[in-house]
């Protein structure tokens, strides 16, 4: 065994990164090693927390009524406008319709990102896998007032779809304005985020694994179904939630796509803090959305695992 | 060119069209006003916030531009929505801030409710309110935390090739079979609740105790299936003959006619609400800049300001003496007398602001059934 | 491998979502040559002029700056923030996990208006309102669960052994973390980071309220613009910008390459 020469030095990145190791030692030691994850997560929480003061002004508006005389919140504190939102017909309808909408956006969704995605991971041309990147990002770029004047072009009584109609002799039909073009604008929306969710899970189930469920037999919707799917299932489940909670809450593609009589709860926030000044009942409502949405969170997380967030912690 | 010092040279007062604003705002305020010793430091630009597209065009061109012109101070817009800048200026008084706007341009209902908030400046020492007529003068409050600048009307807007026999007259079109799906109302239905209780068979001083004849009406017209929107997409509706009937303002009807929809505006027999915007300043502003958005203010309320200002908007104003666009003259939409205005719909500012979110969550009810 | 069966119904499925992901931008990009005074298509006569006057739109060009920005605040702080997150949730067995997700995903339970109100109150208290910092790091909050889940997602990657192999070979864990952890969840982060940007590039409701007319970013100029009628220059904006980030993805591609999006080192 060759002895170090005397004249030989640690090159320079070797000192600097024990002098960073060391430093690191001194400000974390190793016995804090249990807490290190709580260490990496605590700047995520406190970014969060501005949330949650902004949620605890809420919280304390939603507990005073307006008075249309002064239109000031009340000095004191009551359930007021709690009961009112319950007690409404309509925030039911909204609240039903949101939900159905959120369901039913996640699932219309999922099973157009899934085949996007995995036609994206499994292409092996670069260039058509550079194509579908683009196409994912274009949408981001025309806001959403001027999307929706897209798909009036599109979509509208006399729009392309109704007049390349009409050439087969279909009678023009309201395409627009309902609530199936709500939900469509919502998957439209959502999809970029799902399919780039999902590809890092899809990426991760080797190509070999598909080749060696067809050669013991089984056909390719055998395949996806007993293979691909189960193992895509943490990407699944986190682009999934993502598109549940952000179509639950969105305020955008109701407004502009449902012709005014499709609203979802968020547009009924909206109309309490904007329109109608009462920003005590709106926050109820905000604060009820928020609940809403998170049982719903928790329920998942229960039932189906955290999806990519579990796969660490499982092990 | 921004003068520190208010001096108006004979050259800045023959510039363009501006100079007749600068020479407005020059007769309109008493000399002493300006050239005193004591008026406030300038501040470098004044916040007004105003409606996007032709709207702030038109401000722009009557009031801000000259007034700039004439004082050094420039103006900036802030084309935020009247609604959504409510809680950004009830929330920075509330919090002791200094309020991100110097002078709101809004409804007159919606700047009743921050006037009754206390967060508004009295405006009442306006040398030019004693120029104007009563609709400068806010219903129901004390002195005048705002002041109303002009007039305007929620019309029925209509695509005349729908209608050859000429305009509809009365507001019970919508209910026709043949434009089902093919209507449009404002969101919150703003502007339709009152001659609905006409069309309706109800009295307009039922208003506000008995308004189930408009309520009646308004759950035929949501059987024709209407579409709900704004101004830009009742625009977008008629561009694409996606409606033939809406209820909007008059301005926006023209606006869209200038830039060749088709279309054309009505008021039909059972009337339309005629109501009033203002101009008002909130509270927690410097001093000096109190005072210039003061000036700016009692600026806009000079003839030649509004001539300028309400020709853009084709809107009456509050002083006398303006000439009619020429399309609009004789224009139901364009009262200029009192009998004129009379036969339109009024509804006190008082009743609106007290009863206003009731109408839009009864309408809302409708509408999301 | 692939059958004829498989390939046509994952093809079909992805040409659907091309055409509804890419028509509305395609019909916009026609309407913005038009020469009329409204948006239109097919557009009537073909003009540069709207272009010609966001070109000499000196407050777009301002808002525009502004929106980068804000932007860049939003990445720069979701970056750290969120890798780490990220990396914790998905290495570290950490108690309480399903609250602490749970809690994470409040910028997407909570609607956007909530928040905006929310972080309007604060920040007033706080009297920052009036710079473009608090609405960059408004964005990285309202924005965040994406960057975290992108990096927990390419975790997945990473066998754990290879880090315990580092260790074994006698790297620390600062050497492990920089070496082995960060390269393995580099997609993620990219993915995640650029998502982020876009998103800050054209955040509208929250940003409206955290905004006055001196630092007024791009979407919210753009929006508030529109009254009457939807002006031809808006369509413009949205081509410039279109313009703007293919030429940002085309650079990206030359200097990192598109494929890190989806492959891990």
């Amino acid at each position: 065994m060759p002895e170090t020469p005397a004249d030989f030095r640690y090159p320079l990145r070797w000192r600097l990164m024990d002098g960073i190791e060391a430093l690191a030692d001194r400000i974390w030691p190793r016995r804090l090693a249990p807490w290190t994850g709580w260490l990496l997560i605590t700047p995520a929480l406190l970014l969060v927390g501005l949330l949650v003061l902004g949620l605890i002004q809420i919280a304390d508006s939603s507990l005073r009524t307006l008075d249309t005389a002064t239109f000031l919140p009340s000095e004191d504190w009551s359930l007021a406008n709690f009961e009112k939102a319950l007690a409404s017909r309509v925030y039911l309808t909204v609240a039903w319709r949101s939900l159905l909408g959120a369901a039913l956006t996640t699932f219309l969704t999922l099973a157009l990102a899934f085949p996007y995605a995995y036609a994206l991971v499994r292409t092996r041309r670069p260039w058509v896998r550079k194509a579908l990147l683009i196409t994912l990002f274009l949408p981001f770029f025309i806001g959403q007032v001027v999307r929706a004047y897209g798909w009036l072009i599109i979509l509208g009584n006399s729009g392309m779809v109704n007049e390349a109609l009409s050439l087969v002799g279909v009678a023009p039909m309201r395409l627009l304005f309902n609530y199936p073009a709500v939900i469509f604008g919502m998957v439209q929306y959502m999809l970029p985020f799902a399919v780039l969710l999902m590809v890092p899970a899809l990426a991760a189930i080797p190509a070999e694994t598909e080749t060696a469920a067809g050669s013991l037999g089984a056909n390719w919707l055998r395949t996806t179904w007993h293979v691909v799917l189960p193992m895509a299932k943490p990407g699944l489940i986190g682009a999934g939630l993502v598109v549940a909670t952000l179509s639950l809450t969105d305020f955008a593609v109701p407004a502009m796509l449902g012709g005014g009589s499709q609203d979802f709860i968020a547009n009924a926030i909206y109309d309490q803090f904007f329109r109608t000044a009462d920003q005590g009942l709106g926050s109820a409502l905000a604060l009820m959305l928020v609940a809403a949405g998170s049982v719903l969170v928790g329920l998942v997380f229960l039932v189906f695992g955290a999806g990519t967030l579990s796969m660490g912690g499982r092990r | 060119m921004a003068n520190d010092v208010f001096r108006p040279t004979r050259r800045s007062l023959l510039r363009g069209s501006a100079a007749v604003g600068a020479a407005a705002l020059f007769s309109g305020l008493p000399a002493r006003r300006l050239m005193a010793q004591d008026a406030p430091g300038k501040p470098a630009e004044l916040i007004v916030r105003a409606w996007g597209g032709s709207w702030v065009d038109a401000l722009k061109k009557g009031v801000s531009d000259p007034f700039t012109e004439a004082t050094g101070i420039a103006i900036r817009h802030d084309l935020t929505e009247d609604n959504e800048i409510q809680p950004k200026v009830w929330a920075a008084v509330a919090q002791g801030r200094v309020p991100p706007i110097h002078i709101n341009w809004d409804t007159t209902v919606n700047a009743t409710k921050s006037a009754l908030r206390g967060v508004t400046e009295d405006l009442s020492d306006l040398p030019n309110l004693a120029n104007t007529t009563e609709l400068a003068k806010p219903v129901g409050l004390d002195g005048y935390p705002i002041v109303n600048t002009y007039g305007y009307v929620y019309v029925l807007a209509y695509r005349p090739e729908a209608f050859p026999d000429g305009a509809p007259t009365s507001w019970h079109a919508l209910l026709d079979p043949k434009f089902k799906g093919r209507i449009a109302l404002y969101n919150d239905g703003i502007g339709f609740h009152f001659p609905a209780q006409v069309a309706g068979g109800g009295k307009l001083e039922d208003i506000p105790g008995n308004m189930q004849p408009a309520w009646d009406f308004i759950a035929k017209v949501k059987e024709q299936q209407p579409l709900l929107g704004e101004d830009p997409d009742f625009t977008n509706w008629f561009q694409n003959g996606e409606i033939d009937l809406a209820c909007t303002i008059s301005t926006n009807a023209r606006e869209a006619k200038k830039n060749g929809v088709d279309l054309a505006w009505t008021v039909p027999e059972e009337g339309c609400k005629f109501d009033t915007d203002g101009l008002w300043i909130p509270k927690g502003l410097p001093e000096n800049e109190l005072y210039w958005a003061k000036e700016y203010i009692n600026f806009a309320l000079t003839q030649g300001a509004q001539q300028v200002w309400l020709d853009g908007l084709g809107l009456p104003g509050v002083v006398p003496g303006l000439t009619p666009p020429e399309d609009l003259v004789n224009d139901p939409s364009y009262p200029t007398t009192p009998e004129q205005i009379a036969e339109l719909i009024r509804i006190s500012t008082k009743v609106q602001v007290e009863n206003e979110s009731e109408w839009f969550a009864k309408f809302k009810e409708i509408m999301q059934g | 491998m692939i059958s004829r069966g498989q390939r046509l119904t994952i093809w079909s499925l992805v040409w659907l979502s091309i055409i509804t992901l890419s028509l509305p931008t395609v019909v916009v990009l026609g309407a913005s040559f038009t020469a009329g005074n409204m948006i239109a298509f097919p557009p009537e006569g073909l003009s540069l002029r709207w272009y010609e006057k966001i070109a000499l739109a000196r407050d777009l060009r301002q808002a525009f700056f502004r929106s980068l920005i804000v932007a860049g605040v939003c990445t720069l702080v979701s970056i750290p923030v969120g890798t780490l997150a990220g990396l914790a949730l998905s290495r570290f067995r950490l108690r309480f996990a399903g609250v602490i997700q749970v809690y994470l995903l409040l910028p997407f339970t909570i609607p956007l208006i909530g928040s905006g109100i929310g972080l309007m109150l604060v920040f007033g208290q706080w009297g920052v309102l009036g710079s473009l910092w608090p609405v960059g790091v408004a964005c990285a909050v309202i924005n965040l669960p994406f960057i975290v889940w992108s990096v927990s997602s390419s975790a997945v990657l990473l066998d754990p052994d290879l880090e315990l192999a580092a260790q074994n070979c006698g790297a620390g864990r600062v050497q492990t973390f920089l070496y082995v952890t960060l390269p393995a969840v580099m997609p993620g982060v990219i993915t995640g980071s650029l998502l982020m940007f876009i998103l800050a590039m054209n955040e509208f409701l929250v940003s409206l309220l955290l905004t006055d007319a001196r630092i007024v970013t791009l979407p919210v100029q753009i929006y508030n613009s529109i009254r009457s009628i939807i002006t031809p220059d808006l369509a413009a904006v949205s081509v410039v910008f279109i313009v703007i980030a293919l030429a940002a993805i085309w650079l990206l591609d030359r200097l990192v390459g598109l494929e890190i999006f989806l492959k891990s080192k």
